[in-house]
């Protein structure tokens, strides 16, 4: 039953992704895309309409499994019923990629895949963090009947009974519809998103730059062991990495074919749903408005005045729903927040205080050149990276995507220094225990960024990079301009 | 041509050890039983968790140390085991669940916190009542 309610969550969500992107079905990047991309659609729809069940007839077995198999049917018939065919998303064009890449990647696959097994076999119950918050919540939604608010006691303020309900409730609905609690449904969920998410990443990267970006890009977040050990811990880092990562893919898509707004609509939907994950995901839907506006002013030459309003509308017509759903759960369920027993004194005091603010920069460096327990600091690896191949922007319609994300991942890493800075009790502990995941959350965007805003990879002999054949350097600017828009 | 073989190799193959070297920590970590983890500490509570009804409110007391690090986790552990039921930090509830590290409950401790036993759930899981308020 646990794994037809999984079925169930990743068919909901593709059949909502197809109805938005259909094409003929088939094995083909565009399909592997929207199943990626469905899995946390799905997770984040399931999830949504589980709170409001529990609400509105609560923890009803009947109601539950009707609204679950109901929502995962309508999706299929929209999805699957379409007659459009929507835009197309295949592998960019590019040099033939050497049959070492796909190697070194499927071998990365498999080392995370079995890095994951042995980590869950040996701790099924997750990390502290995990069980101690996310799967607490899970536990008392389903076993408490009638008395499911008890997970949001002020007893349980050590728990952080404000956080969203994105993931207990997901875990909680497997339970209830399988009539057990068992690791299973945590440990299916933590794998369904880490895959997902590397998916994403390297299918996007395909349809934006080209195969073998992908492949490199694939294998740097499957070999981050970190991200991996995080994935394993069963904690909410990995599934909002998830949002965060899909909302600035699809605003990236949104560039390149910025006819199709519902590239916009969905990635407002993704940005709702990391709202719906973690209070992070309410600083970073913040954040990408901000820097959408932001970049689309600063890039309006290229995008156009006219295609700014349309897309912003979407973005926010998107983000509606699971906005409306968190502001609920914020103020009508959910416990009170770590940052409401701070006195606004202490607060200011915590401000003005040079020493935080020293601790948290150094923090910040230390996790930086440490981050995903590389056996070589990956700030360096990617420093020499950049050096060898340097950074090269193909298409000038990324420059907007790019803005955008480079700005709210840089808005929302800084606000939760804000936060940690203005509202942390013990400063040492937050940075020794939530830094990491807090870049790790933002980790699998930047790989994203790093690698749609580097150069041309050229790795056969007998090819050279596209860019440079098609429009001399010699050419004047507005020639070259003309061409790199083409 | 070369450049980029050596970017794309090199970083690759940072990638695979690395994953590769936290694979061989994670199959080392295997073999480490933990005392006090998860498993164990649901295995402790098995009978007592039976006898749990939602919306109880539990106090907690342990024999951990006033200093020990493993004292707040254990009574995390204690919560999420028990839940539904609630479970607080303190012994002074009409109902208190104690947490022992031998099988043997310390009359001592009980007394100290005007605890009477009502159920010896064996394992060092014991239920109490507060004497007086």
């Amino acid at each position: 039953m646990m794994f037809l309610c999984l079925a169930a969550i990743c068919l909901t969500g593709f059949g909502l992704v197809r109805w938005m992107f259909p094409r003929p079905l088939g094995w083909s990047l565009h399909n592997a895309l929207l199943l990626s991309l469905g899995i946390g659609a799905g997770a984040g729809v399931v999830s949504c309409l589980y709170f409001l069940s529990l609400v509105l007839a609560g923890p009803n077995f009947t109601v539950l499994a009707a609204v679950t198999a109901g929502a995962a049917i309508a999706a299929l018939a929209c999805g699957l019923g379409t007659r459009r065919q929507g835009t197309l998303l295949a592998w960019a064009e590019g040099p033939e990629v050497p049959w070492y890449l796909l190697g070194l990647f499927l071998l990365a696959i498999a080392l995370a895949v079995t890095t994951f097994l042995v980590a869950v076999a040996n701790n099924p119950h997750g990390d502290q963090g995990a069980w101690s918050i996310w799967n607490l919540r899970a536990r008392f939604l389903f076993r408490a009947g009638a008395f499911w608010r008890d997970a949001f006691s002020n007893d349980l303020g050590w728990s952080h009974p404000d956080y969203p309900l994105l993931l207990p409730g997901l875990v909680a609905l497997c339970w209830t519809l399988a009539g057990q609690d068992s690791t299973g449904a945590p440990i299916a969920i933590a794998f369904l998103f880490a895959l997902a998410t590397a998916a994403v990443l390297t299918g996007v990267i395909g349809v934006l730059r080209g195969k073998a970006q992908a492949l490199v890009g694939g294998t740097l977040l499957l070999g981050t062991a970190s991200f991996i050990a995080l994935s394993a811990a069963e904690y909410g880092d990995v599934p909002l990495s998830f949002y965060i990562l899909a909302t600035l893919a699809l605003l990236c898509l949104q560039d390149r074919h910025p006819e199709d707004l519902r590239f916009s609509a969905l990635a407002g939907l993704m940005a709702g749903f990391a709202a719906w994950t973690r209070n992070e995901g309410i600083f970073f839907l913040a954040a990408v408005i901000l820097a959408r506006g932001a970049a689309a002013l600063r890039f309006r030459d290229r995008t156009g005045p006219a295609a700014l309003a349309p897309q912003m509308l979407r973005l926010v017509a998107g983000l509606l729903a699971p906005l409306a759903v968190v502001i609920f759960f914020k103020l009508r369920v959910g416990g009170a927040s770590d940052w409401s027993s701070e006195t606004p004194a202490l607060v200011l005091q915590h401000l003005a205080d040079p020493s935080r603010w020293i601790a948290t920069a150094e923090g910040l460096v230390v996790v930086l050149f440490t981050l995903g327990r590389f056996l070589i600091s990956i700030v360096l690896v990617l420093g020499l990276y950049w050096y060898l191949v340097r950074f090269k922007v193909q298409d000038a319609r990324d420059r907007a995507a790019l803005a955008t994300a480079a700005i709210a991942l840089g808005l929302t890493l800084a606000v939760e220094l804000l936060v940690a800075i203005l509202f942390a009790g013990d400063l040492a502990i937050e940075i020794g225990t939530s830094f990491e995941r807090d870049v790790l959350q933002l980790w699998p965007a930047g790989v994203f960024m790093f690698f749609l805003a580097s150069g041309p990879l050229q790795l056969n002999a007998a090819e050279k990079p596209a860019s440079k054949s098609k429009t001399s350097k010699k050419a004047p600017k507005p020639a070259r301009r003309a061409a790199e828009t083409r | 041509m070369a450049r980029h073989k050596f970017a794309v190799i090199a970083l690759a193959a940072i990638a695979l050890c690395s994953i590769f070297w936290s694979l061989l920590d994670v199959l080392g970590a295997v073999s480490h039983n933990r005392i006090f983890g998860v498993a164990s500490f649901e295995n402790r509570f098995d009978e007592f968790r039976k006898t749990v009804q939602p919306h109880t409110v539990y106090g907690y007391l342990s024999d951990n140390a006033p200093n020990d690090p493993s004292a707040r986790p254990e009574f995390f552990l204690t919560q999420y085991t028990l839940a539904p039921a609630l479970v607080r930090s303190t012994a002074d509830e009409r109902l208190v669940v104690v947490n022992f590290h031998s099988d043997k409950p310390d009359d001592k401790l009980l007394r100290a916190n005007q605890l009477a036993l009502v159920q010896n759930f064996g394992n060092g899981v014991v239920l109490c009542r507060r004497i007086r308020r």
